[in-house]
C-alpha cells in the first residue's frame, strides 16, 4: 500500500482527493447546502452527545418525576407528557433512534441499490433483464402499502426480532430501487467508455471491472442520493410508528408523536407534546433535503447556480 | 316472579378476552329488561308493532326530531348476529333484536324480557318459558314461541351459529315450542345459566331462507327485521349507522326518534366532535382525554364502574390436556414461591394511580366488584406491596443472586419474558413498572410488545413466561371460572397444539371440583359461597396477579340530553350495558339550545375561505405588478 | 407518498427519455412491450402477495377462526376449504384464478364480508380526496413552479422554493394533525369538522356537507403535494430558461411573458405532466395516514383498520389494488406520453 507516488492506485487516490476538494469548494458556496449541513451537524451532535446531558432513566415512565402535562416552562423547556416525562428529554433521546433508523435503513438501501444497479448495468442480457424487472416491481409498488405489509409479516412471523430492526429492514428493502435505477443508468454510461473497453481487452475480470472502474464512477450519484434517502427514511419511520408498526421500546420521534397522538394530546390542549417532536423531524429532514439538493447541484453542472 | 335472577348461567361468549382499551364495553350482552325491574314486567303493555312504516326510507331526519349521536372507535364488523365479533356489533344486536330474558339495570339480576315468566321443574332440568303475546316483528309479522325455538335450535345446529353461541346452548338437549306462547327446554344437568341465554331471537320467516351454509355471506344490513327498540335504517360503512326508534316497542317507545352510531379512528377527532356538538356521547377514550372533557361547558363525564379486570398472568408449566409438555416457559414459574414473590413486588396502588390515573380499583378476585354477589376479595388478608418480603420469599425458596445480580437456583435463572399488548397504552406502561419492580428483587424481565393476535398464538403454544392482559366478565361468573379448569388447557389435534381458553395452564382438581359444583347449584346463596372459594383458591395459588378493575370512560352532552340510565344503578355504565336502558330512556332536555356548531362553523368556514382566496388574489396581483416592474428594468 | 415523490424527480426524466427512445423503435411493438411489461409486473405482485401470505405465522385456518374455540373437525374442514393441504403450485394457481375472477377472499375482521366488496365501498371517498388533492396540487404547483423558475432568484422564487422544501420535509399526518388543531378543534378555530365525510345529523345538502368535510384533509394533501410539483416545474422551467432557443425568441423581440407562455412553458410542462400521470396511480394509496387522522372513510382508513389484528386477506387485497392501480395508470401514462410530447411525435 505504501507504494511510491507513481503507482496507479496512488494516482487515483490523489485524483480523488482533488475531486473531493473541488466538491467541497463548490458545496461551500451553496448557501442552501450550508444551512442544511449546519442543521444536520446540530442534529447529529445532539444525538451523539445525548447521554452526556440526558439521563436515559428519565425516559422510563416508572422514573418520571415531573408533573404531568405542563406546558413549556423553565424546568421543562418543552413541557411534559402525561406521565410527567420531559418532552425535551424524549426529543433529544429520540433523535438517536430516528437517526439510527434513517442512516442504517439508507445504508441497506444503498448497498442493495448499488449492487443491483451495477449488476443490472454490467451484466446485460437475461440476468440484467431479470434485475430490471425486480427493480421495476419494487419501484412501481406504492411504498407505504408495501412497507405496511412487510412490517406486518416481520412483526408476526418473527416476534423476537427487535422492532426497531424490523423497521430498519422494512425501510431499507422498500427504498432501494430508486438508487438501483440511478446507479444502473450511470453504470450503463460508464460501460460504454473507452477505458472500460481497454480494461476488458486487457483481460480484466468482472470483479476488477466493477470495483475499479464502474463503482468509483457510480459513487457520486449514490452519495447524492443517500442524503435524500435519509430524509425519506426518517419520514417513513414516523409514518410506520404512527400506524402502530414502530418500536415502543426504543423511543424515537415517530413513537413519541404516535404516543402523543394516541393519548389525544391535541384535544387535551397539550400542543407541545405533539408539536415539538414533529418540529424535530421537520428540521432534520429539512437539513437532509437541503444538503441532498446542494450535493445534486454540485455534482450536476447543469444544475449549478440554481439555488 | 319466581326466580328473580339470582340464578346464574353458563356463559361463554367467544372472544371474551378483550383489550382494556379496545373493549371497554363488551361482548356479552343480555337482553333488555324492564327499566323498573321484574315487578313492572307484569303490567307493561304488550303493544303491537305496526311494522310497515318503521324502518322508513328517509335518511335525513326532518327538523324537530330528536337524534342522539354516539361516537365509537370500533367499526361494526357485521350486522349478522352470527358473524360479528366486536363490542359495537353486540350493542347493535341488542338494539335490533330481543332476548329471552334480560339483566336488570339496578344489579344485573335476571328479569323478564320476551319471556314474561318461566318455571323450572323440581329437578331443575326442564325449563318452561312463557313468551310475551302481541309482540310483532318490524315487518308486521307476529313474534311467537316458534321464532324463539327456531333461534335456539339454529344456535345449536348451525356450524357458524354454534361457534358464536355455543356457550349458551350446548347444555340444552331439547328445544320445543309447545304452543304459540310457550317454549320448553330440557337440559342434561340442573343449570343456573338458563336465565342468561344471550341468544338473539331472530324471525324464522326471514332466516329460514338463509341456510347455515350461506350464513357467512348474509350481511343482514338492509333494514333487517327485528323486534328490538330500534331498527337499522342506514348503513355507511366506516362512517355511521342510523337507527329509527321502534315507536311501538312492547316495553315502551324510546324517547328519541333516531339513534346514530358514528365511527371515529381516534380519540382526538372523537373528543373534538363532542366538544363541538357533532356527537352527543362518546366512550372508549383514554382516561387523559376523559379528564380533559371534565370542565367543558355542556359536557358531563363519567368514570363508570365496569366489569373488566386486568392481570399479570403466569405460565404455570404449559402442558396439554393429554399431558404433553409444550412451549418454553421458565420452569421457575411453576414454583408457587416465585409467583408469590413476584406478586409481593407488584405495587397495585402505584399502577392504579399512575397507569389508570385512578380510574378503577385495585384488583384481587377474578370476578369484579361490580358483581357484589359473586366478587371475592381478601380483605385484610391481602398481599400488599412488600419488596423485602418478596426478596425473603425468594431467599427462602433457594434462589440466590449471582454476580450479575440475577437470582438463580440450580440451572434455573430468574430471567423472564413479559409480554405487553401494542394496542394498549396501559399495557405498555404496566409492564414497564413490573419490569422495574422485579429488577429490584433480582429477577430480570425482558419486555416484548406484541399484537393481541400474536399473543393469543404464543399463549396457546405455551411460549411465554408472563404477560399482561385482561378479561371482561359477564353477569354470570361461570365462564370466567371455567377459564382456569384443566379442560381449558391446550390440546393436541391431529398432531398440532390447539388452544383452549386457559392462559395460565392452571390445573387443580380441587378447583375443578368447585367449578363443577357451582355449575349445578340453583340456589344463588350456596352458589356464591362456592364461587368465592374458587376465587380464593386462585388468589392463594397466584394463578394470576389481578392488578386492577378498570372504569369505563364516558362523556355526554348534558346540555342537550338527559335521562341516561346507569347499569348497575350505583355508578355503572351508561352505554354498552347488558340491555338497552339508556337508549330507551335518553331524551332531549326541555330547552334545546340552538344547534349552532355546524351552522356557525360553516359560515365562518366559507367566510374564511373567501378571505383566504381574496388574500391570495391580492398577493398574486401585487407580485405580478412587481415582477412586471422588474422586467421593465 | 414520500418515496415515489422523490423518485419521480429523477424518474420523470428517465421515463421521458425511455418513451422517446422506444417510440422510435416502432409504435406497435412498443405498445405490446409496454403491455407485456405491465402484465409481468402485475404477475410479480400476485406472486409476492401469495408468498407473503404463506409467510404469516401459525395456521391460517386457526387465524381464520380468530380465537373462537374451534373443534378439531371444524379445523380440518377449514384447512381443506382453504386448500392448505395441497402443494404450493396448486395453491398458487387457485389463488391466482380467484384473484383474476375478482374474488379477493373474505375479510377476517369485517364479519367475513368479501374483500372486493369492502374495497369497492371505500374506493370513491379515496378517489374524491386524493384525486381532488392531486389535481389541485398539480395546478397550483405548476403555476407556482413556473413563476418561481421564471423569476429565478427573486423574492417570489425564494419564498415558494423555501416553503416547498419546508412542506416537503413534514410528516404529512403530523401536518394534518396541526391543521386539525388549528382549524378543526376547539383548541384553535373550530371552522371545519373534526373528521368524517358527512355529518349524519344532517341539515346540509349531502354534497355541500361532503365538500365541507373535505376541506381540511384535502388542504393537507394538497399542500404536501404542491411542494413536489412546484419543485419539478421550477427546475424544468429553469432548464428551458437558459436554453439557447429562448435567447433567440427574446432576440426576436418577444415580451418576456410571451417567451414564457409560447416557448418555455410547453416544453417545461412535460416532466410535470409525467409526474402528474404517474402520481395518479398513487391516488388510491396516497392518503393512508391523512385519511386516518381525519377519519375519512376511504381505502387508507380501511388499511389502518386492517392493520389491527391484522386482517390478512384485507391487507392482501388492498395491497393488490394499490399496486395494480399504480401499474395500470403508469401504463396509461406511458401510452399517452407520445401524444403529449411533441418531440416524440416528431420522431
Amino acid at each position: 500500500m505504501t507504494a511510491t507516488a507513481l503507482t496507479p492506485r496512488a494516482l487515483a487516490r490523489q485524483r480523488r482527493r482533488r475531486a473531493l476538494a473541488a466538491f467541497w469548494n463548490a458545496f461551500r458556496r451553496d448557501r442552501e447546502g450550508v444551512i442544511g449541513l449546519v442543521l444536520l451537524l446540530v442534529c447529529v451532535a445532539v444525538a451523539v452527545m445525548a447521554p452526556l446531558f440526558v439521563d436515559a432513566d428519565e425516559l422510563s415512565v416508572t422514573r418520571a418525576s415531573g408533573p404531568p402535562l405542563v406546558g413549556p416552562s423553565g424546568a421543562y423547556p418543552l413541557g411534559t407528557d402525561d406521565d410527567g416525562r420531559s418532552v425535551l428529554t424524549m426529543v433529544v433521546w429520540g433523535s438517536r433512534t430516528s437517526l439510527l433508523v434513517g442512516l442504517t435503513a439508507t445504508a441497506i438501501s444503498m448497498v442493495i441499490g448499488t449492487v443491483v444497479g451495477v449488476a443490472a448495468g454490467h451484466f446485460r442480457g437475461r440476468p440484467g433483464g431479470l434485475l430490471d424487472r425486480v427493480t421495476d416491481f419494487f419501484l412501481v409498488v406504492p411504498f407505504l402499502p408495501l412497507a405496511i405489509v412487510l412490517a406486518t409479516v416481520l412483526r408476526d412471523r418473527w416476534p423476537d426480532l427487535p422492532k426497531v430492526l424490523a423497521v430498519i429492514v422494512v425501510i431499507g428493502i422498500t427504498s432501494w430501487p430508486v438508487t438501483a435505477r440511478l446507479v444502473r443508468a450511470q453504470a450503463l454510461a460508464v460501460e460504454g467508455r473507452p477505458y472500460l473497453e481497454r480494461a476488458k481487452a486487457l483481460g480484466a475480470g468482472n470483479w476488477h471491472q466493477i470495483t475499479r472502474h464502474v463503482l468509483p464512477n457510480v459513487m457520486p450519484v449514490v452519495f447524492a442520493n443517500t442524503t435524500l434517502s435519509v430524509s425519506i427514511a426518517i419520514l417513513a419511520e414516523t409514518t410506520l410508528s404512527f400506524l402502530g408498526l414502530g418500536d415502543p421500546l426504543n423511543p424515537s420521534w415517530g413513537t413519541l408523536l404516535d404516543g402523543a397522538y394516541s393519548a389525544g394530546a391535541v384535544s387535551r390542549g397539550a400542543w407541545w407534546w405533539a408539536v415539538f417532536p414533529g418540529l424535530a423531524v421537520a428540521v432534520t429532514v429539512l437539513g437532509f433535503n437541503l444538503c441532498g439538493r446542494a450535493v445534486e447541484r454540485v455534482l450536476d453542472p447543469r444544475l449549478r447556480g440554481r439555488v | 316472579m319466581s326466580p328473580s335472577g339470582r340464578l346464574t348461567d353458563q356463559s361463554a361468549r367467544p372472544r371474551r378476552r378483550l383489550a382494556a382499551v379496545a373493549a371497554l364495553a363488551v361482548a356479552a350482552l343480555t337482553a333488555l329488561a324492564l327499566p323498573s325491574g321484574p315487578a313492572a314486567a307484569e303490567d307493561s303493555p304488550s303493544p303491537s308493532v305496526s311494522g310497515s312504516g318503521s324502518g322508513g326510507a328517509s335518511a335525513v331526519p326532518e327538523h324537530g326530531r330528536s337524534t342522539f349521536v354516539l361516537g365509537v372507535k370500533q367499526d361494526i364488523d357485521s350486522f349478522n348476529p352470527y358473524m360479528g365479533v366486536v363490542a359495537t356489533a353486540y350493542e347493535v344486536y341488542q338494539l335490533v333484536y330481543d332476548y329471552l330474558t334480560g339483566s336488570s339495570a339496578s344489579d344485573f339480576s335476571a328479569v323478564p324480557n320476551l319471556a314474561e315468566s318461566w318455571e323450572t321443574s323440581p329437578d331443575g332440568k326442564v325449563w318452561t318459558y312463557h313468551i310475551r303475546q302481541g309482540v310483532k316483528w318490524s315487518d308486521g309479522q307476529p313474534l311467537t314461541a316458534k321464532d324463539v325455538a327456531y333461534s335456539f335450535q339454529r344456535a345449536k345446529d348451525g356450524e357458524q351459529e354454534n361457534a358464536q353461541y355455543a356457550a349458551y346452548v350446548d347444555q340444552i338437549s331439547k328445544i320445543e315450542a309447545t304452543d304459540a306462547n310457550t317454549v320448553v327446554m330440557t337440559t342434561e344437568e340442573p343449570s343456573p345459566s338458563m336465565l342468561r341465554l344471550l341468544v338473539p331471537i331472530v324471525p324464522e320467516h326471514i332466516w329460514r331462507d338463509v341456510p347455515s351454509k350461506k350464513v357467512k355471506e348474509y350481511a343482514n344490513d338492509n333494514k333487517p327485521v327485528g323486534s328490538g327498540p330500534f331498527t337499522l335504517t342506514e348503513v355507511k360503512s366506516g362512517q355511521y349507522y342510523r337507527f329509527a326508534a321502534n315507536k311501538s316497542y312492547w316495553a315502551g317507545a324510546p324517547k328519541i326518534d333516531e339513534l346514530i352510531i358514528r365511527v371515529f379512528t381516534n380519540d382526538e377527532a372523537m373528543a373534538n366532535a363532542l366538544k363541538k356538538g357533532e356527537i352527543d356521547m362518546l366512550n372508549d377514550v383514554t382516561y387523559g382525554v376523559l379528564e380533559s372533557l371534565q370542565n367543558q361547558p355542556g359536557i358531563t363525564t363519567s368514570s363508570s364502574k365496569y366489569s373488566g379486570f386486568s392481570e399479570i398472568a403466569y405460565n404455570l408449566g404449559a402442558e396439554t390436556i393429554e399431558g404433553k409438555k409444550i412451549g418454553n416457559g421458565n420452569p421457575a414459574l411453576t414454583d408457587k414461591q416465585v409467583r408469590l414473590a413476584i406478586d409481593y413486588a407488584i405495587d397495585r396502588k402505584t399502577l392504579l394511580e399512575k397507569v389508570l390515573r385512578g380510574h378503577g380499583s385495585e384488583g384481587s378476585g377474578v370476578i369484579p366488584p361490580i358483581y357484589p354477589n359473586w366478587h371475592w376479595n381478601p380483605g385484610g388478608g391481602a398481599r400488599g406491596f412488600d419488596l423485602a418480603k418478596a426478596n425473603s420469599t425468594l431467599d427462602a425458596a433457594g434462589y440466590v443472586k449471582g454476580a450479575d445480580g440475577i437470582r438463580a437456583k440450580g440451572g434455573t435463572r430468574l430471567e423472564l419474558r413479559l409480554f405487553g399488548r401494542d394496542n394498549s397504552e396501559e399495557s405498555k406502561k404496566a409492564v414497564e413498572y413490573v419490569r422495574d419492580w422485579l429488577g429490584q428483587i433480582g429477577i430480570k424481565v425482558n419486555v416484548q410488545i406484541m399484537s393481541e393476535d400474536n399473543l393469543t398464538e404464543v399463549i396457546g403454544k405455551g411460549e411465554y413466561d408472563m404477560f399482561q392482559w385482561g378479561w371482561v366478565v359477564e353477569p354470570d361468573p361461570d365462564f370466567q371460572l371455567s377459564v382456569f379448569t384443566c379442560d381449558q388447557r391446550s390440546y393436541t389435534d391431529a398432531g398440532e397444539v390447539a388452544a383452549g381458553w386457559s392462559d395460565s395452564f392452571y390445573c387443580n382438581p380441587a378447583f375443578d371440583a368447585l367449578y363443577k359444583k357451582q355449575k349445578t347449584l340453583l340456589d344463588p346463596g350456596q352458589r356464591a359461597e362456592v364461587i368465592k372459594q374458587a376465587q380464593q383458591m386462585l388468589y392463594d395459588d397466584v394463578v394470576y396477579s389481578t392488578i386492577w378493575y378498570y372504569d369505563n370512560p364516558e362523556a355526554y352532552r348534558s346540555d342537550r340530553f338527559t335521562g341516561l340510565q346507569r347499569q348497575p344503578t350505583d355508578g355503572g355504565s351508561f352505554v354498552f350495558q347488558y340491555g338497552t336502558y339508556s337508549y330507551r330512556s335518553v331524551e332531549p332536555v326541555a330547552e334545546k339550545p340552538k344547534d349552532e356548531g355546524t351552522g356557525l362553523g360553516l359560515v365562518l368556514g366559507v367566510a374564511g375561505g373567501v378571505v383566504g382566496a381574496a388574500a391570495v388574489a391580492v398577493l398574486v396581483v401585487a407580485l405580478r405588478r412587481r415582477s412586471t416592474a422588474d422586467d421593465r428594468e | 407518498m414520500a418515496i415515489p415523490a422523490v423518485a419521480s424527480a429523477s424518474e420523470t426524466a428517465e421515463v421521458a427519455a425511455a418513451g422517446r427512445r422506444i417510440s422510435r423503435a416502432g409504435g406497435g411493438r412498443w405498445v405490446l412491450r409496454k403491455l407485456f411489461g405491465a402484465a409481468l409486473t402485475l404477475a410479480f405482485v400476485l406472486v409476492f402477495n401469495f408468498v407473503l401470505f404463506r409467510l404469516m405465522p401459525g395456521d391460517p385456518a386457526k387465524a381464520f377462526l380468530r380465537g373462537r374455540a374451534a373443534n378439531p373437525e371444524r379445523l380440518i374442514q377449514l384447512r381443506q376449504q382453504l386448500g392448505l393441504g395441497e402443494p404450493l403450485p396448486v395453491q398458487f394457481w387457485r389463488y391466482a384464478m380467484a384473484t383474476v375472477s375478482g374474488n379477493l377472499g373474505d375479510s377476517w375482521s369485517m364479519g367475513n364480508r368479501p374483500v372486493t366488496e369492502l374495497i369497492a365501498e371505500r374506493l370513491w371517498p379515496t378517489v374524491l380526496l386524493s384525486g381532488t388533492s392531486v389535481v389541485l396540487a398539480a395546478l397550483i404547483g405548476m403555476w407556482l413552479g413556473a413563476r418561481a423558475g421564471w423569476r429565478h432568484g427573486r423574492a417570489f422564487d425564494k419564498l415558494t422554493s423555501g416553503a416547498a422544501i419546508g412542506l416537503y420535509s413534514l410528516p404529512e399526518w403530523w401536518f394534518g394533525l396541526l391543521l386539525l388543531l388549528l382549524f378543526g378543534s376547539t383548541t384553535g378555530l373550530a371552522l371545519f369538522p373534526s373528521g368524517g365525510m358527512t355529518d349524519p345529523r344532517g341539515g346540509l345538502n349531502p354534497a355541500v356537507d361532503a365538500l365541507y368535510h373535505l376541506v381540511l384533509p384535502c388542504a393537507t394533501l394538497t399542500l404536501v403535494y404542491i411542494a413536489e410539483y412546484s419543485l419539478v416545474m421550477r427546475s424544468s422551467v429553469l432548464d428551458e430558461r437558459y436554453a439557447d432557443y429562448l435567447t433567440t425568441a427574446r432576440a426576436k423581440g418577444l415580451r418576456d411573458d410571451q417567451v414564457l407562455s409560447r416557448h418555455a412553458l410547453p416544453n417545461a410542462l412535460l416532466p410535470t405532466l409525467t409526474l402528474f400521470f404517474m402520481s395518479l396511480g398513487y391516488v388510491v394509496s396516497g392518503a393512508i395516514t391523512v385519511e386516518t387522522v381525519f377519519s375519512w372513510p376511504g381505502l387508507g382508513y380501511l388499511s389502518y383498520e386492517a392493520l389491527s389484528g391484522p386482517d390478512i386477506p384485507l391487507l392482501q387485497g388492498l395491497f393488490l389494488v394499490f399496486s395494480a392501480s399504480v401499474i395500470l395508470l403508469n401504463l396509461v401514462a406511458d401510452l399517452i406520453y407520445p401524444f403529449i410530447d411533441p418531440r416524440v411525435r416528431l420522431a
